[in-house]
């Protein structure tokens, strides 16, 4: 009696741990979390929702081969919304850790600390919206687990003309404090060097020559 | 007047140009790769790339329990086999075995007298033993290279020396090798004896420095008995023995355990060149053989009486460093007055680092062909483990917990032995360990390939590349395979470690290529020079315009 009643209590207690919670803009269960999903709070500077943009990112370490030296990266980082569109995410994690999609910058009065997040535990996708407002702005998108963002996992999201490109987006921007690499030089970098160089000097004996000539025509 | 004045005009232009030049100057050594990294380009190898095996199968026949010249000899499993001629003529002594085990080993016939059983109780009592100084990976005026070689690990020849019993033949292999001959290594020969044995043991010094014996926790008098010095130290005793030159040492050591031997001349450089080795010292029983040497150290195939009543395997394991600058002041030169200088004041034992990391005188992936730890479940193991590297040791075994019995060869009131998984050993320190294969969840975790390691990290490196080092295993007999190597849980699992290029930190560790260099931007490089020679031009066009004006 004793067990069934602490079975019945303990399914009580728990079950809402499993099921998806919704609190405090976050809306989470075991696969996953989304954090201020928005579909239809407008901001201020915007009277309607000028176009649905359904946008479907991939994420994972398979995406991040093309780019040598780099090891987690989404599908595609570079993403153009009309102004005061709402943007509806689908969130592709391919690899069997972490993964998540954030976005920085949105307004702080309806997202709180300006951030729409989907984060994925391990391999899985979830959907989640979010309206931009109608500034031409870029919006900074990446996954904040340790070193991923630094490794490749980063992207933006321009609204209306955007602001430009953010720094170190693979295939995109080049990173903002690059590593140097050596460079290769052969006997024929410097002999390229040395016969530039006296080329250089002869082109003036042939412009003066020219010069000269002209004027002592008279 | 006017022509001049054309050329003070044309001065700035000059200044233009070499503004121009500095603002567009390529990079010339290094610079960032832009949007997209490298591609990355192959290693670049010092030499082809070779996979050796992990194991050469030279002697598989020397792996069977044997008896050879009436000397029971067990089973030794591993890759490289210990000699069972040279173990028959260890127990025995030299006077006492066939012409075919004499034929069989390469030992003097007067490396090992046993003879007098004194206390009349079945075993020889006067133990005659005579040690020599070899060296390895020394300098050779006669090629670059060294010689003999000896690699500790694949590519790795750090000069060495060791005692060594004394030899007869060749030092190397064959007259057309330069590799040693397998009972030229390292460490220093394990010394057997019995408790009570009136040992005299002779250092014939065939080395071209002064050397020394000292017996370190082994029971010998100050002065022999004609009143010669005994304890090996010059500045308390006899001058060194000379190159060329023998002195006799004499032990009657009145306790059994665990202890050490080393070379008292300049002990910091000649120690850790490697003149050390453990003597242990077996109780006294009745028809107790011993093996005198174990040459190599690691599994012990024919164990003294007292040993075989407690336990099922002993091993002696020896523990060993290299300082790679001490190492190569014996390389550089063939001249002993310069190899002396360059060891005793030129390098500096205080200004020391340890580089390679030896146990029984191999380093991982070498230890796996000959310092393996064999066993089978609900066994008893002793395990004799010596330190005579400069920094400390502690030892791992994954998967079990030993108990100390011995330390520095003084038994440890059983009441309070201490069992446990880290066994920490400073410089010279002895442990016996009692290595139970117990599946009881404390003493042993079940069958296993366990590997068996210093827990001081640089210590499973090779001069700072892993895994390497002292690295060995404990292997269960039923995950050994013919060839003594362990099979693991992937076959290609060593290719990677058995090259020649990897200990030399030439090949990428995971991924196939290094992310390399760039190529030079030819263009700015052009317009670099195009600019400067326009400026270079321009000044002596200047400088001549203006002379001719002048004149």
């Amino acid at each position: 009696m004793k067990s069934i009643s602490l079975f019945l209590f303990f399914c009580f207690i728990t079950s809402p741990v499993f099921a998806a919670m919704n609190h405090g803009g976050m809306i989470m269960d075991e696969k996953g979390m989304i954090m201020n999903h928005n579909p239809d709070k407008l901001p201020k500077d915007c009277k309607e929702i000028s176009e649905d943009v359904n946008i479907t990112i991939r994420g994972g370490h398979k995406f991040a081969k093309d780019f040598p030296g780099k090891m987690f990266t989404y599908d595609k980082r570079d993403w153009q919304v009309p102004p005061c569109a709402r943007v509806n995410v689908t969130f592709i994690n391919e690899d069997d850790i972490r993964h998540q999609f954030m976005i920085h910058g949105l307004p702080g009065y309806m997202y709180p600390k300006g951030m729409f997040t989907i984060e994925l535990y391990g391999k899985g996708q979830k959907t989640g919206s979010f309206i931009v407002p109608s500034r031409d702005y870029t919006y900074y998108i990446h996954c904040e687990v340790s070193q991923h963002t630094e490794k490749g996992m980063k992207g933006q999201l321009k609204v209306g003309k955007g602001s430009g490109d953010l720094d170190s987006i693979l295939g995109l921007s080049a990173p903002l404090t690059p590593d140097l690499y050596p460079i290769n030089n052969t006997h024929y970098t410097w002999l390229a060097l040395i016969f530039s160089i006296i080329i250089g000097a002869f082109l003036i004996r042939l412009l003066t020559g020219l010069f000269t000539s002209k004027h002592s025509e008279p | 007047m006017p022509n001049k004045l054309l050329y003070y005009r044309l001065i700035p232009v000059v200044f233009v140009l070499i503004a121009l030049s500095i603002w567009l100057q390529p990079e010339f050594f290094q610079r960032a790769a832009g949007i997209n990294l490298p591609n990355g380009q192959q290693p670049q190898l010092s030499q082809p790339l070779k996979v050796e095996k992990p194991c050469v199968d030279l002697h598989p026949e020397w792996r069977a329990a044997q008896v050879v010249d009436g000397v029971e000899i067990s089973e030794s499993l591993l890759c490289e086999p210990d000699n069972p001629y040279n173990i028959a003529a260890f127990v025995l002594g030299m006077n006492n075995i066939s012409m075919r085990t004499l034929m069989s080993s390469r030992i003097a016939e007067d490396a090992l007298i046993k003879s007098d059983d004194l206390d009349g109780d079945g075993d020889p009592d006067i133990i005659r033993i005579k040690l020599e100084v070899l060296e390895l990976n020394g300098a050779t005026p006669d090629s670059p290279g060294v010689f003999p070689t000896y690699d500790i690990a694949p590519g790795i020849q750090p000069g060495m020396w060791a005692f060594s019993p004394k030899l007869r033949g060749m030092s190397v292999k064959n007259f057309r090798s330069l590799k040693a001959n397998a009972i030229l290594r390292a460490p220093s020969p394990v010394i057997r004896v019995e408790q009570g044995d009136k040992v005299y043991i002779t250092l014939e010094n065939t080395h071209y420095f002064p050397h020394t014996l000292h017996f370190h926790g082994v029971d010998h008098a100050f002065k022999t008995s004609t009143g010669g010095d005994n304890d090996g130290v010059p500045v308390t005793g006899e001058k060194p023995v000379m190159p060329g030159a023998t002195r006799t040492y004499e032990l009657q050591p009145r306790h059994a355990g665990t202890m050490l031997y080393h070379c008292h001349v300049q002990t910091d450089k000649h120690l850790m060149m490697g003149l050390n080795g453990m003597f242990v010292v077996e109780e006294n029983k009745p028809n107790n053989w011993v093996q005198t040497f174990n040459v190599g150290a690691g599994h012990v195939r024919h164990s003294s009486v007292a040993i075989k009543e407690k336990f099922d395997r002993e091993y002696d394991l020896h523990y060993q460093s290299i300082d790679k600058n001490l190492a190569k002041t014996i390389q550089q030169s063939n001249d002993t007055r310069e190899i002396s200088k360059q060891m005793h004041r030129v390098y500096n034992m205080s200004e020391s680092s340890e580089n390679y990391f030896m146990l029984n005188g191999h380093s991982f992936p070498y230890t796996l062909r000959d310092a393996l730890i064999i066993a089978k479940p609900d066994e008893n193991i002793k395990l004799r483990v010596a330190n005579t590297q400069h920094s400390n040791i502690a030892i791992h075994i994954h998967g079990h917990k030993a108990t100390i019995t011995n330390y520095d060869g003084v038994p440890v009131n059983p009441a309070a032995q201490i069992t446990r998984d880290v066994y920490d050993l400073s410089a010279a320190q002895r442990v016996d360990l009692h290595l139970q294969t117990t599946n009881d969840g404390l003493h042993s975790y079940g069958e296993g390939v366990w590997l068996f390691h210093d827990h001081v990290e640089m210590g499973v490196a090779n001069d700072g590349m892993s895994p390497g080092g002292n690295i060995a295993l404990l292997v269960y007999e039923s995950m050994l395979s013919e060839q003594g190597m362990p099979t693991v849980l992937r076959e290609d699992a060593l290719d990677d470690v058995m090259t020649n290029s990897y200990y030399a930190k030439q090949r990428p560790l995971w991924g196939k290529l290094e992310a390399g260099e760039l190529a030079p931007d030819y263009l700015r490089i052009i317009l670099f020079g195009l600019l400067i020679g326009l400026a270079i031009g321009l000044a002596i066009f200047i400088v001549r315009g203006l002379n001719k004006a002048d004149s």
